[in-house]
């Protein structure tokens, strides 16, 4: 019997015959995350004249799957930003952690100030491109809304690439096909943005969600709102979709099963 | 030779619970040229006196740009210095690379105290020999900072360090409340002036031996920076001229070392917390 | 202290023959020349106070706080060596951080301390290092719900099979001080630094096992304590640092805070108060001593 203790708790080799170490090793390359798996769609937010508002709706999917009902895409950060997570659902928890790790530290400060928005969105920026340097990437779109260090309202995306945008109005995934040309109506330029209401830009977001909703199979009529400006964040969970009208569904022709 | 068995090593207590190689580093701070800092609600200044080895060499910098919000003035070994400078200086630029924001100087300062702590409790390693006055501007105003070889770090509205540094401590305390509301200008000649306290008899201030290092806000409340510049030479000539004119000096004759002075000398030393 | 000079107590981790760490002894000293800390547990959460000594009239004011918070939960107060404090503060947060990156939950309170006694532990049994020269008292109000994960995005089954369990009470305050060997218990109370003594016999008549106190009480008993605590020393100038942590639906929300300036300018005039009122009673028994001479 082998009694060196490299060799101790191990399976017998007289009993079980000598370890396969080939099975240690993976034949060719790392491979790393290749495709989301479980996923969350579009993220819209447009700036208005005091702040930002954003929606996100509440469903991870699961490929097509319909799959979890209640999923939460965007979170605050400090009382003071809010991030929105458009792609892969486990690497938005992984960034979520690191968020809730990053604010831990900032409050370690005595002094008030924290990370506004824009610091925020660079920090996330330099965290996606150093994944996807890796050959890694953490599967996400984002949208970081806020305020800057002005108190001016802060709007930027930073994608799986680390690429980064900037836009008075910006939406990630459907979004920006689909809600980016309404929202584009009401804010072109930064000029414009002076010159729309909370009241009006929350109405656009809600009539952007109810686009999307009925455009895009992977949504859900379930979302959450959020609204920050400098007296903080008002992010509520739980909206729904009202006055859906699905009469135009009933002209669609040339898809599924109809032959007509 | 030696003052007792307890003082060779930092990992070593007294059995009153003190730890003498920290106090003997805090004594080669005080060999050092003073350098005086202070701050007002718009800037923060340093000023220092240059010492030259001898009459033709040049005089040792005591006066170094952080970041542009970040300045710092050295008493005491200026090699172990350069270290916790450079340390700095590299935690200033991350912070700028990773959050695009300049380093909030509570943050920046107790990055030092911490790295001046871990020498003090491991065999084998020494405490710096240097006190660092920090002074910049971050986004809560202006700050200064003291750093002791112990890791303490302090902030203050004024402070000096270095030898016979108690003459400006004793001027810094007697005109504190005028310091808050004062302009650049103003401040920068109280900061002078409290310099100009710790000289001995037939020393003077002049362009050679005198630095001065500014950063403030350009206006009140705005985001403008001035960044941290430290003035040498010609540059310093206005501000010491128009010391020299200066009635108030005449007006208060220099005084002996007030009583606090014994208070503020042992802050100097210990580590034991007030 | 008779063993001084017998060269047992030059090194860390040496035992005297009768069985003494005296290095760890004499960071004891340097805890009790610090100024006194405290901390109070209550029925529904913990405050922490210290004294902080002005050493110099150019300190700023309010500034050089001695409270850390270590979690969003947790706060530290200390007495003793101030770097080393700092240095306790950093690795403090280095086990949170680490606790929750393994599993993904905050630390408890009873957790925290039980790691920083290890660690402070470790600092005793070699020669190569020093003992730390602080006494730290830790507090923390652990959250009451069944399992707080983080990164968690949706709500779970409400019931049943990977639900919650109904009426089960967890989490709550907790308090404990840690000492430079390494031994930590849970308090009620605590109290370390220069006027610990007067703190604690002060502490027990709060009677704070019987669970009446509520938290704006004990920040009041905590400002009186320090002032108490305070009365040897009187001719150093101090300022009073104080913290606290509730429950979820307390005034903290589960946050290790400041407390608030309005809250804590009050406590400080009731202890002002508090003190001068004993100080008169004093003075008539004096008075009353002298008639009777």
């Amino acid at each position: 019997m082998d009694h060196r203790p490299q060799a101790w708790g191990r399976p017998r080799d007289d009993v079980y015959g000598a370890y396969d170490a080939s099975y240690m090793q993976t034949n060719g390359p790392n491979q790393h995350t290749q495709s989301p798996v479980v996923t969350g769609t579009s993220v819209v937010a447009i700036k208005f004249k005091d702040g930002v508002v954003m929606a996100a709706d509440n469903l991870a999917s699961y490929g097509s799957l319909a799959r979890f009902t209640d999923v939460k895409r965007i979170r605050t950060f400090a009382d003071t930003s809010i991030v929105g997570f458009g792609g892969d659902v486990s690497d938005m928890q992984y960034l979520d952690r690191h968020l809730t790790e990053l604010s831990i530290d900032e409050a370690y400060q005595q002094t008030a100030h924290t990370l506004n928005a824009r610091s925020l969105h660079k920090y996330l920026s330099k965290l996606l491109y150093h994944r996807r340097s890796k050959f890694d990437p953490l599967w996400n779109h984002l949208l970081v809304a806020g305020l800057d260090e002005e108190g001016k309202p802060f709007l930027a995306a930073a994608d799986l690439l680390g690429t980064t945008f900037s836009s008075p109005s910006l939406a990630t995934g459907f979004g920006s096909m689909l809600a980016q040309p309404i929202m584009r109506r009401y804010v072109p330029d930064e000029e414009s943005v002076a010159n729309l209401t909370r009241d009006k830009a929350v109405e656009v977001v809600r009539e952007c969600m109810k686009v999307l909703f009925y455009r895009d199979a992977r949504s859900l009529d379930s979302y959450s709102l959020a609204v920050v400006t400098k007296d903080g964040i008002e992010l509520s969970e739980n909206e729904k979709l009202e006055k859906q009208s699905w009469a135009f569904a009933d002209r669609i022709k040339g898809y599924g099963t109809q032959t007509v | 030779m030696f003052r007792n068995n307890y003082d060779n090593d930092s990992v070593t207590f007294s059995p009153q619970g003190r730890i003498f190689q920290v106090e003997y580093a805090a004594e080669a701070v005080k060999q050092g040229s003073v350098v005086v800092g202070l701050v007002s609600k718009t800037h923060a200044v340093l000023v220092a006196i240059k010492r030259n080895a001898e009459e033709l060499s040049s005089y040792q910098k005591k006066l170094f740009a952080v970041d542009e919000h970040v300045g710092l003035a050295i008493a005491g070994l200026t090699s172990d210095a350069r270290v916790l400078s450079n340390f700095m200086k590299q935690q200033c630029l991350s912070q700028r690379l990773t959050y695009d924001r300049a380093m909030p100087l509570e943050t920046l300062v107790s990055l030092i105290g911490d790295k001046a702590q871990l020498n003090t409790q491991h065999y084998g390693k020494r405490p710096y020999g240097v006190g660092l006055l920090v002074a910049g501007v971050d986004e809560t105003g202006p700050h200064l900072f003291e750093f002791q070889p112990s890791g303490m770090t302090q902030e203050m509205l004024a402070c000096a360090i270095g030898a016979r540094s108690q003459m400006a401590r004793t001027y810094l305390e007697k005109n504190l409340d005028k310091f808050a509301a004062c302009g650049r200008e103003e401040l920068i000649l109280h900061g002078l002036r409290a310099l100009k306290e710790t000289l001995v008899q037939e020393r003077f201030l002049t362009v050679e031996n005198t630095s001065v290092g500014v950063v403030g806000l350009k206006e009140p409340g705005k985001k403008g920076l001035e960044f941290f510049k430290v003035h040498d030479g010609a540059e310093v000539k206005d501000w010491i001229n128009s010391l020299t004119n200066d009635t108030e000096v005449a007006e208060e004759p220099t005084e002996e070392p007030a009583a606090e002075g014994s208070a503020a000398e042992g802050s100097d030393s210990m580590q034991v917390d007030p | 202290m008779t063993s001084i000079g017998t060269g047992y107590d030059l090194a860390n981790s040496i035992f005297s023959p009768d069985g003494r760490n005296f290095q760890v002894e004499y960071a004891v000293k340097a805890v009790e020349n610090g100024g006194t800390s405290v901390g109070i547990r209550c029925k529904d959460g913990v405050v922490l106070a210290v004294e902080k000594v002005i050493t110099s009239k150019l300190l700023k004011p309010g500034a050089n706080k001695r409270i850390a918070t270590v979690d969003r939960h947790l706060g530290v107060v200390y007495s003793g060596m101030v770097p080393d404090g700092t240095h306790f503060v950093d690795r403090a947060r280095d086990e949170a951080r680490a606790w929750r990156e393994t599993f993904k939950t905050p630390i408890s309170t009873s957790d925290l301390a039980s790691r920083m006694g290890g660690y402070l532990q470790a600092y005793t049994l070699y020669q190569s290092v020093r003992p730390f020269g602080i006494t730290a008292i830790v507090g923390g109000f652990d959250s009451e719900l069944e399992a707080p994960v983080d990164g968690e995005v949706g709500s779970g089954p409400s019931v049943g099979a990977g639900g919650k369990v109904e009426g089960k009470k967890h989490g709550g305050p907790g308090l404990y001080m840690i000492e430079p060997s390494g031994m930590y218990w849970g308090y009620y109370g605590a109290a370390t630094g220069k006027g610990r003594q007067a703190a604690k016999a002060e502490l027990e008549k709060l009677n704070l096992a019987e669970g009446t106190l509520d938290l704006k009480q004990a920040v009041k008993e905590a400002a009186r304590i320090i002032y108490v605590a305070q009365q040897d020393n009187k001719d150093k100038e101090f300022e009073l640092e104080m913290s606290w942590i509730s429950g979820a639906d307390g005034p903290t929300k589960g946050r290790h805070q400041e407390v608030p300036k309005d809250l804590l300018e009050e406590a400080e005039r009731l202890a002002k108060k508090a003190l001068s009122e004993d100080d008169d009673e004093e003075e008539e028994e004096k008075g009353d001593d002298k008639m009777e001479e």
